[in-house]
Formats: C-alpha cells, sequence, structure tokens
C-alpha cells in the first residue's frame, strides 16, 4: 500500500513515513475495499456470480485501483455473457497497471480470434433486437431472436432471463422452468432469476393440482388430529401409513404393467424386426454364394465340355495321322528294316522280310523329304543282295520245278532290282513252264527290250516266237 | 404475481463492442479514497488559509 500523497511505501504506523500524512482513514478505505475484494472471489468460487458482482463493484467504490478486484468483475461479467462490460474493465485494469497484469491475457485472448470477436457483437445485437420485438409487443419474433442468442452464447443469463419472461406471459411454465434452471446453474444468486422461478413453480403447482389448494384445508381437517401439548399445536395424520402402502403396492402394479406392455409393444416388435432383418442378409448372402457357385460350375462345365471336344479332335487327328494312312506304321517300318540291316548288312533274308512289311504304295504316300530319301538308300544299298537272295531261292524251286514258289521268288527279287536281266529271264521261263503263257510273253518281251545283243534276249525272241506261234 | 411490462423495462439494450470505448471513457472512477484524499487537500488548504 503506497501513500496517496507522496507514493511512499506505508508502514503499519498511522502515519506516512516518508511525507507524514494522516494515512489511518485511508487505510481503511483500503483495507474495506479487499474485504469486498475477498468476498467477491468466495461469492464467484460458489457462482454467486451476481452477489460476486455487487462484492466487486463495492470494492472498486472503494478502490477503483483494485486490479485484482477490477479483473475478477471483468471475469464474472464474462462468464454471465456481458462480454463488452468485461472487456472495459479488463481494459481499465490495463490501464491502471500496464505490467504483469492477467488482463492482457484476456483481452488478447479475445483480440486474437476475430471471429469469436464477430460472434459475441452478433449475440448482443441479435439480444438487442430481441428486446425491441418485445416492446413493440412482437413476442414470437423475441423468442426466436433470443433462441438464436443462446445458441450463440448460452451463458447469457440476461437472454435466459427475458426469453423465460417471455415463455410465463404465454403461460408456457415448463419452458420458462427450464431456462431459469439454466439460469440457476450459471448463476445461483441472482434475485431476477429466483423471483420469476418463485411465481413459475407456483404457477407449476396450481396447474399440476388445480383443486389441492382449495381442498388442502378441508382434507386437513378429515385426515389429521390437532390437539395441544403445552403451548404447541401437534398435528398428527390419519391413516397415512396404510394409504402410503396401499399406493405403493397400487404404483408397483402400474409399473410393472407399464413395463410388460412396452416389452411387447415395443421391445419386441424391435427384436421381431431385428432377427427378421438378420435372417434376411444371412439368406441374401447365402443366394449370393449360391450364384457363384452356380457360375463357376457352369463354367466349369462349359471348360470340361470344351476339353473333351479337343481330346476328341485330337485323337481323331491322332488316328487320321497313324491309322488311316498309315504313316507312323510305314515309318516304324522302314526304321525296324533300316536297324536289321544296320545289325547285319549280309543278312538279306532278315532285312528282306523287315522292307517287305512297308508297303510301296504307302511310303510313297509319306511326304517327308527325310523318309524317302532314307528309303531310297535303303532299298539301293541292301536291294541287290536281297534280290540275290530271292533270286537263288528262285532258281532252288525252279529246278525242283516248284514255278509257283519260283515265280513269287522271282518277281519279289525283280522289286528289289529291276535291271537284274537273269532274273527277269528265269522269270519268264518260269511262267512258261508253269503255262503262264502271257505273264511269260510280257517279260520276255520286257527282256528282249532292256537288254538287247545278249543271249537272253536272242532266247526270249526264240521262245517268243514258239510262243506267239503256239 | 409478476407484472410483464413492468419487468421488461427493467432488461436495458446490451452495450455492442463498437460502444466500448465510449462506456470506458464514460465511466465515472471516482472512489470513495478519491474523496477522501480531495477532502484532506480541501482541509489542508483551508488550514493554510487560516494560518
Amino acid at each position: 500500500m503506497i501513500c496517496y500523497n507522496c507514493g511512499c511505501q506505508l508502514s503499519e504506523k498511522d502515519f506516512c513515513t516518508g511525507c507524514g500524512a494522516d494515512v489511518a482513514l485511508y487505510k481503511k478505505i483500503m483495507f474495506t475495499s479487499n474485504f469486498f475484494y475477498n468476498e467477491g472471489l468466495e461469492k464467484a468460487g460458489v457462482r454467486d456470480l451476481s452477489g460476486a458482482v455487487t462484492s466487486l463493484r463495492q470494492s472498486l467504490k472503494f478502490n477503483k485501483n483494485n486490479v485484482e478486484a477490477r479483473n475478477l468483475l471483468g471475469l464474472v461479467y464474462f462468464e454471465m455473457g456481458e462480454v463488452v462490460k468485461g472487456l472495459s474493465e479488463w481494459v481499465i485494469s490495463k490501464n491502471l497497471r500496464s505490467k504483469k497484469n492477467i488482463a492482457d491475457d484476456y483481452i488478447n485472448m479475445i483480440q486474437d480470434n476475430p471471429s469469436r470477436l464477430e460472434t459475441i457483437n452478433q449475440t448482443i445485437k441479435k439480444y438487442n433486437l430481441a428486446l425491441g420485438y418485445c416492446q413493440q409487443d412482437s413476442l414470437d419474433l423475441a423468442v426466436i431472436q433470443l433462441k438464436k442468442v443462446l445458441s450463440l452464447n448460452p451463458r447469457y443469463i440476461r437472454a435466459h432471463q427475458l426469453l423465460a419472461l417471455l415463455y410465463m406471459k404465454a403461460e408456457e411454465w415448463e419452458k420458462a422452468k427450464k431456462e431459469l434452471d439454466k439460469c440457476s446453474r450459471i448463476d445461483t444468486g441472482n434475485t431476477t432469476t429466483r423471483r420469476y422461478r418463485k411465481e413459475v413453480e407456483a404457477m407449476l403447482e396450481t396447474a399440476e393440482n388445480p383443486k389441492a389448494g382449495a381442498k388442502r384445508k378441508n382434507s386437513l381437517a378429515d385426515d389429521v388430529i390437532m390437539y395441544q401439548s403445552g403451548n404447541e399445536t401437534i398435528i398428527q395424520p390419519i391413516n397415512n401409513k396404510e394409504n402410503k402402502s396401499v399406493s405403493t403396492v397400487l404404483n408397483i402394479g402400474i409399473g410393472i404393467a407399464i413395463g410388460v406392455a412396452a416389452a411387447c409393444f415395443l421391445i419386441l416388435p424391435a427384436r421381431v424386426s431385428s432377427s427378421n432383418s438378420e435372417a434376411q442378409d444371412e439368406l441374401r448372402s447365402v443366394s449370393e454364394q449360391l450364384d457363384k457357385k452356380t457360375s463357376a460350375i457352369e463354367e466349369m462345365e462349359q471348360e470340361t465340355k470344351r476339353l473333351t471336344e479337343e481330346n476328341e479332335k485330337l485323337k481323331q487327328d491322332l488316328d487320321n495321322y497313324a491309322g488311316t494312312d498309315g504313316t507312323l506304321e510305314v515309318v516304324d517300318d522302314l526304321l525296324q528294316a533300316v536297324s536289321v540291316y544296320m545289325e547285319n548288312p549280309q543278312d538279306a533274308d532278315r532285312v528282306g522280310q523287315s522292307l517287305e512289311r512297308i508297303d510301296p504304295a504307302r511310303a510313297s504316300e509319306v511326304e517327308s523329304e527325310h523318309f524317302q530319301s532314307l528309303y531310297k538308300i535303303l532299298l539301293d544299298q541292301a536291294g541287290p543282295s536281297i534280290a540275290e537272295s530271292y533270286y537263288k531261292s528262285g532258281m532252288d524251286s525252279y529246278q525242283k520245278e516248284m514255278y509257283e514258289e519260283a515265280i513269287a521268288d522271282f518277281l519279289k527279287a525283280a522289286s528289289y532290282d529291276a535291271e537284274n536281266g537273269d532274273i527277269l529271264y528265269n522269270l519268264g521261263n518260269a511262267y512258261r513252264q508253269n503255262g503262264d503263257r502271257e505273264e511269260a510273253i510280257e517279260v520276255y518281251s520286257l527282256v528282249v527290250e532292256k537288254f538287247p545283243g545278249t543271249e537272253k534276249a536272242r532266247r526270249s525272241r526264240s521262245y517268243l516266237n514258239n510262243l506267239n506261234a503256239g | 404475481m409478476i407484472n410483464f411490462e413492468e419487468e421488461l423495462k427493467k432488461f436495458h439494450p446490451s452495450l455492442e463492442v463498437e460502444d466500448a470505448e465510449d462506456a470506458i471513457y464514460n465511466q465515472d472512477l471516482t472512489d470513495v479514497a478519491d474523496v477522501l484524499v480531495g477532502m484532506m487537500k480541501e482541509a489542508k488548504v483551508e488550514n493554510g488559509a487560516l494560518d
């Protein structure tokens, strides 16, 4: 505490040690200001905001420089929704003490958020507008505006109170009570709120039990025993206990009935509906799975059908390839003949037997160049020795006069070595001896033609003449 | 019974943010301490005049 005269720090003495001024009264004033500040702080702590405002204003009336009291007053105003009043107190506080002042933080908190400041201003304007509507008797519009105000700033006590007043005017007591409850939660000690609340509660009680007031006195006389005990009048209720127990049982019964009804009409249908919904979901899921599987089966069936057809076609191709034209068989026979020849080229019998299996007609149909080449080489190399072998065999049969066998052997020998004149000449002889005149003429003609000037040709011509003459 | 018209008169328009400056300047900040100091000074002046 400093001296009002010279600004020195004051001691516990009743005068200033710096200038000697009498500060006894001044100190009392300062103490009183502090007392009201403490009171205001205590009231603010229990949310008696109206009481806190009164105390803090008192404190400032005694000492305008009580910065703590001013800051707290600003905070309480802010909490009540009176933002401009709060701001004003903080600005004054900041002017009184420019440094180490919490008012700085409060001001910055609002100024740093322009949108919030704008919202606050809009709230105040709407409230003033609503008040204007009230004065113009446009109460419905006022209610709408006040609802908007409270949606923007739910702590605006005056707006709650005005709205409650409007509801009271419209005799909407429940709504008024709700608004006043909200007021009470923000500010517990507001006298206006309490006054309205008292009125509303009285009206609600009357509305709930209109005859209660009238009957109360009569029923009191019937239901109670009154007697004097010394200076006191004792009023004792009759049958109170019995009525209470009966009503309790009745209430329990009604409660159970309501519970059962709720279960039947609300819970049960909801459960049934829920179960149906679950079952439908499950059915849908199963149907989807079934569709997927059916689709997969159809795809697999089509694939199987396609593969079967492909298999049939391949089989057919293979049959055509190996069975019908016998290409594979011919190739196989050729390979076997080659194999036999390479094992023992001198074994003309076996090589000949292998080559006999090859049908020359089919061999000529094979388009493979390598096959034809191999077949020709084998015939060229093995052919003469095979022909020789058949020729000898034929000559043996001929000498034994077994002309049929001899003809067969000579034909085979000729097929392997068509340029051998001896084979052809003896073939002609065998035909002639066997009585096959036509074949004999044909063969002798061939010998004469292919081997002119030889002994075989001369003899063949002689036989030809005889045959033609005979 | 609450009279609506009378109650309504107790509600006053709120100060808007634009009006805050005027409100601050016009606020009467005189406190009891000012009154006391003024009285003390006056008393001192009077005493000085008498002396």
